[in-house]
């Protein structure tokens, strides 16, 4: 955006009443509680800024700045770094026609002249149509290459109309015929639009970030998960036993039992520093079944697989 | 012979499985118990790197090595599930997250126990809300059955997740531009190192992996590192999630073990069931990767090192096919248009050398090239590609230097309608490349 095209601006006290309403103030709090800082949540409610107004004049960029604790520059450098943030007016419909690799080796350039000859104006995105219903604009890869070439109408992907609504069924293509009937459709439904909450709706249950504004969420616990066994213990019977094994990193202590049948019962043999690789059992004898437990502080780990003494 | 590899990722495909009861009946959160509290973090990430599976967005590199760069006991641990799938062909993510987004959180709950994660973000580009509904209505289900929130099933792990919803930027895939953008910040991608995986998110350590990765592991731990590290070919295990684009009879999302020649990808009944006329060129990996010949295609593998033997990449899996009526020429600038639109602005090799090359193959599209113009683009290119913080201007160069290459009778017909073509663009002087 150039100051040259720069749209009208509303002022904040004529915005206001659509952004300064208790719904707004609990979903912005909802959205900061998500994340360690507040301007994490810019993205998001620059987006609820956008649906309110249908675009983001400077003041609700500015007022969305204020709500994540960040500066207007800051904001305003964010929200014309990404595309689908409009800093002008558009139409109750954006048509936004891809026109990468797929879709333009399929005919997009074809459907886009269809489009700009049916309703008038060019495929900028900067130009509403004399009806204030639609604003085309050509868009890079919208992620839908198998039903190439694609269009979204707003946020919905948009190849057909099926049983009165607009939808992409599968392996379904944009055609001129198809597009015809798309507008056709947004010209029939222009009172009630095609509209969805921005952020995909609500989540219930969640506890936020620790530490966030209002969150509800602990720390992690650090040792919730069990300290990993001992790994690759063997057994080789000579005179008595070596028993030789590979130890994982968090243990603090090595127990070894011991049993004469793979079944048990064990008997407590030694105590080994984690260091330790290796441990001779004297008295052993092939045939003997060992198994190591190994210990992180408190926490202990499932017994290491059973060895068996063998030659 | 038909590929009988088992489904992972898209076993549940319009079996209705976005409902958390019917996902459950499938098998699915079997394993989020016993069988994962009992796993220490250490076995769990030895398991993943036995399964040999590798990173499904693009890079390929190898999943285990990559948690195991994570340190823990420290800052706070983030897992960031990279679902800003903007690579062009590549609609795969867009898919998986719309039928089967319980696999995905099952495959967090996996990852975050592995990691100490407390706090998990999915990053859904902004095109795709339909995707964040279906993950946040399975997120909410997922809380109301204690499967996420505090002290998951008495385990005393506990993980929250939640959706940011990106706002259109190509960049925001790169993690590091991805991680600046959960922050609030503009998509530009930050210097390396430090790698996220040390100091990512707010700076903490912070594990970046694609949704197609992580929603392998609830396979993987059901049915053991083995039986996934047998599928597939040489170092490249597994099964690999493909979206087929372009000229051929039934375009989609198909699912095989990775080796899989191109051709039976597109020629099999059980996958695209032919190509629609003769076939000239197939772009194996998405939009960055270089393009394949007929003749290379026709024995080219779909595995990471067959197709880095190429000269090419399996990317993001992005097959784009195309016949011999399509005009090669009008295809890459319809991509250098791209890569200069996508462009961050960062570098300035990358913003001043993708604009500049899109602007030589407008005026070569525009019957107004010259001679001159495909050296000057090779030029371009090797002027941009290694001078950048990201690997967005190298993507540009795959295309180009590919294309101009393999099709370079089409860029010369194109060239020749120019009667003014013998007269050089620049002067050499002030070619790229003149001052390096």
């Amino acid at each position: 955006m150039t100051h040259a095209n720069l749209p009208q601006q509303p002022t904040f006290a004529e915005i206001a009443p659509r952004l300064e309403t208790p719904a707004m103030k609990a979903r912005v709090a909802d959205l900061i509680r998500r994340y360690p800082s507040p301007q994490a949540a810019l993205l998001q409610v620059l987006w609820l800024a956008q649906h309110e107004l249908q675009w983001l004049p400077q003041a609700a960029i500015e007022w969305s700045a204020h709500q994540c604790k960040t500066s207007p520059v800051h904001a305003y450098g964010v929200a014309t770094f990404y595309t689908m943030y409009q800093k002008a007016p558009v139409g109750k419909f954006l048509l936004q026609i891809c026109q990468n690799v797929t879709c333009h080796a399929l005919g997009s350039e074809n459907l886009i002249a269809h489009a700009e000859k049916t309703l008038g104006i060019p495929a900028d995105g900067a130009h509403v149509s004399a009806d204030g219903l639609f604003t085309l604009l050509r868009v890079e890869c919208l992620g839908a290459c198998g039903n190439g070439p694609v269009m979204q109408v707003n946020d919905d992907f948009a190849t057909d109309v099926v049983d009165g609504v607009v939808t992409m069924p599968k392996s379904i293509s944009l055609t001129t015929e198809r597009f015809d009937k798309i507008v056709a459709w947004c010209r029939a439904n222009k009172e009630k639009g095609l509209v969805r909450d921005p952020l995909g709706g609500t989540l219930a249950g969640d506890l936020g970030h620790p530490g966030a504004e209002g969150a509800s969420a602990q720390k992690q616990n650090s040792d919730y998960a069990p300290p990993p066994p001992a790994l690759a213990v063997k057994a080789i019977a000579g005179t008595g036993v070596a028993l030789t094994w590979k130890a994982a990193p968090e243990i603090t202590e090595l127990r070894i039992e011991h049993s004469s049948t793979e079944s048990g019962p064990w008997a407590p043999l030694a105590t080994c520093s984690p260091k330790d690789k290796e441990f001779a059992h004297a008295t052993g004898i092939a045939g003997d079944c060992y198994r190591i437990v190994a210990v992180s502080g408190a926490r202990v780990a499932k017994p290491s697989q059973i060895a068996k003494a063998g030659v | 012979m038909a590929d009988t590899s088992p489904k992972v990722c898209t076993v549940n495909f319009g079996k209705g499985a976005q409902d958390i009861s019917v996902y459950k009946s499938l098998g699915g959160y079997s394993n989020v118990g016993k069988r994962l509290f009992d796993l220490s973090q250490f076995e769990l990430i030895d398991l993943v790197t036995r399964s040999g599976l590798r990173g499904r967005g693009g890079a390929g590199f190898p999943t285990g090595m990559k948690w195991s760069f994570v340190p823990r006991g420290g800052k706070p641990v983030y897992l960031v599930v990279n679902a800003d799938e903007g690579e062009p062909g590549t609609f795969k993510d867009h898919f998986l997250m719309l039928e089967d987004p319980h696999r995905l959180i099952e495959g967090m709950l996996i990852c975050g126990w592995a990691l100490g994660v407390r706090t998990a973000y999915i990053y859904v580009r902004g095109e795709f809300l339909s995707a964040v509904e279906s993950l946040n209505k399975a997120i909410s289900q997922a809380y109301a059955a204690g499967l996420l929130g505090a002290n998951i099933g008495g385990s005393g792990y506990s993980l929250d997740i939640y959706v940011h919803r990106g706002a259109g930027a190509y960049i925001c895939g790169e993690e590091t531009a991805l991680i600046n953008s959960l922050e609030g910040c503009k998509g530009q991608p930050r210097l390396k190192p430090p790698f996220p995986a040390v100091s990512g998110a707010w700076s903490s350590p912070t594990c970046v992996n694609n949704v197609e990765t992580i929603m392998a592991l609830p396979w993987i731990l059901e049915n053991g590192p083995e039986a996934y590290a047998a599928i597939g070919v040489g170092r490249s295990n597994g099964t690999k999630v493909f979206s087929v684009s372009g000229d051929v009879k039934r375009p989609g999302v198909y699912e095989c073990a990775l080796g899989l020649p191109i051709m039976e990808m597109l020629e099999s009944e059980q996958f695209c069931q032919g190509v629609i006329g003769d076939l000239k060129g197939v772009i194996p990996g998405g939009s960055s990767t270089p393009v394949l010949t007929t003749a290379e295609a026709s024995d080219a593998k779909l595995d990471y090192e067959s197709l880095a033997a190429k000269g090419t990449m399996l990317g993001s899996g992005a097959i784009i096919a195309f016949n011999s009526s399509r005009n090669v020429v009008t295809m890459l600038q319809s991509l250098t248009r791209f890569y200069a639109h996508e462009s961050c602005g960062q570098c300035t090799p990358c913003r001043e050398g993708t604009g500049f090359a899109n602007r030589v193959m407008k005026t070569v599209v525009a019957g107004k090239g010259r001679d001159t113009d495909l050296q000057l683009l090779l030029d371009l290119c090797e002027g941009f590609t290694p001078t950048t913080i990201c690997p967005l201007a190298a993507a540009d160069a795959g295309p180009i230097e590919s294309f101009t290459k393999k099709f370079r009778a089409d860029f010369e017909a194109a060239i020749a309608r120019n009667p003014e073509r013998a007269e050089e663009r620049l002067h050499p002087n002030f070619r790229p490349g003149a001052f390096w």
